[in-house]
């Protein structure tokens, strides 16, 4: 009997990092037009020119493999029952040392949660920016709304992203084994996903 | 160094195009192959090689026609939405004495410029580069009237000191247009009519979205970035992280 259980497919996994590389590529060379300070990333690209080339294009990856995960996910995480309603009223037990763990499916309700706006950030930061790829395409009011909405789901996204990433890695040890090999610890899965752990366990 | 503006008395303009005319000769600005509207503006709108332009108003008044003009360019904001949004410091920027100028080497090609300025100004040219009035800077800086106030025969158009030709404006009991908008716009107009007459707005402003964006999502977003930080850090040492129980993970005796 192994120690470890199936998690994500290799699929799933190189999906996962290919978004999580453009998204990092998107702030490395978008930062540079979103404030005066932050300009000298536009160096990292070769000059900011390259950089807006490089965060169109990264920006078309990001997009199209943001809704392909979420579609090879939607099965698990449009779906919310009671126990999820109890998590998201306990606030997953993070509030706490010592939080009883409410059973979980293979996603846990924040995760789903995560998964719903993530999706839904990358279609406007998608749309917004098809919009403004070219600056004088469209209507002077539909160019500058496209700014705003795309400088307030961008602000959305890092904020949402810092919570993903620490919980992902230090905030919850053995999670980011499963993004990185594919599996997960026995331990874990009791732990973080109890219905998901049982009905694998059972197979 | 005390601010620097245009007064532009539109009762004064006859729609010579002296403005124009000078304007392209001093920034080698190439002619540009129009069509004939039926009317006597030409080109109909600034373009990336017309910097200043003469806007025709012709409205029909029974067998009349009254004709107004006004000249149209960069209005050199103080609050200057173009500088607000442009992300190369110093691409556009104002000089000493208060005018926008910019900076073609500094221009990473962004397009904000157009979509932050309140009066639909900058164009860019074939190298997709910002174009629009300097106010001469160069000749300003060395002492030399803008070539369209120097151009023009009727004192329509005049350059100088800003507190000062505003305050001989006022002496010569004329209402001015754009003395405290945007902080203070560097074009003021004497207007025959309403400013709308013009297809100038009455209250011109930062457009609202691009307030939003830079004046409030900006350093709202700043301040969310560090502050989920903090608070993820603050939760590792406080709460602290859920460790797994590894007795989960014993191997089971026999085989099991």
């Amino acid at each position: 009997m192994t120690n470890t259980i199936d998690r994500f497919g290799t699929a799933s996994r190189v999906l996962h990092w290919l978004v999580a590389i453009s998204f990092l590529l998107l702030v490395l060379s978008g930062l540079g037009l979103y404030a005066h300070t932050f300009f000298g990333y536009f160096d990292l690209f070769g000059g900011p020119q390259q950089g807006i080339v490089v965060h169109k294009w990264a920006g078309i990856v990001f997009l199209i493999g943001s809704v392909l995960l979420f579609l090879s996910h939607a099965g698990e995480v449009c779906r919310f029952d009671a126990d999820d309603r109890r998590w998201i009223a306990r606030l997953g037990g993070y509030l706490s040392r010592n939080a009883e763990e409410i059973p979980q499916g293979k996603f846990n309700a924040g995760q789903k949660l995560f998964g719903i706006f993530a999706v839904i950030a990358a279609l406007v930061m998608g749309a917004t920016g098809l919009v403004i790829w070219d600056p004088t395409a469209y209507s002077r009011e539909l160019t500058q709304a496209s700014f705003l909405l795309h400088s307030i789901f961008f602000n959305l996204f890092m904020v949402g992203m810092i919570v993903h990433v620490y919980l992902a890695t230090i905030g919850n040890p053995g999670t980011l084994e499963g993004m990185l090999y594919g599996q997960v610890r026995r331990s874990w899965a009791k732990k973080h996903a109890g219905k998901w752990f049982e009905k694998v366990a059972k197979n | 160094m005390k601010r620097k503006a245009f007064l532009i008395d539109t009762t004064r303009c006859t729609a010579c195009r002296s403005c124009q005319v000078a304007c392209k000769q001093w920034n080698k600005l190439d002619a540009e192959a129009t069509v004939n509207r039926g009317s006597y503006e030409n080109p109909p709108d600034l373009t990336p090689l017309l910097y200043n332009q003469i806007h025709f108003i012709e409205q029909e008044q029974g067998d009349d026609l009254r004709w107004l003009f006004i000249n149209r360019r960069c209005m050199h904001c103080a609050d200057a939405g173009c500088v607000k949004v442009c992300p190369s410091a110093g691409a556009l920027y104002h000089t000493k004495e208060g005018l926008v100028a910019y900076n073609r080497e500094k221009c990473i090609e962004c397009h904000y410029c157009v979509s932050g300025c309140p009066f639909d100004v900058p164009r860019y040219d074939a190298k997709q580069k910002v174009t629009k009035c300097h106010a001469c800077s160069d000749r300003v800086q060395n002492g030399l009237l803008p070539a369209c106030a120097k151009a023009c025969p009727t004192q329509a158009l005049s350059f100088g000191d800003r507190d000062q030709l505003i305050a001989e404006a006022k002496a010569a009991g004329k209402k001015l247009y754009g003395e405290n908008d945007l902080g203070g716009l560097g074009v003021l107009y004497v207007l025959d009519d309403e400013p709308g007459t013009y297809r100038l707005p009455k209250n011109p402003a930062i457009p609202a979205s691009i307030f939003f964006w830079k004046d409030v999502v900006k350093p709202l977003g700043i301040l969310g970035f560090w502050g989920a930080v903090g608070v993820a850090a603050l939760h590792y040492v406080t709460i602290g992280p859920k460790k797994l129980d590894d007795a989960d993970d014993q191997p089971r005796k026999g085989g099991e």
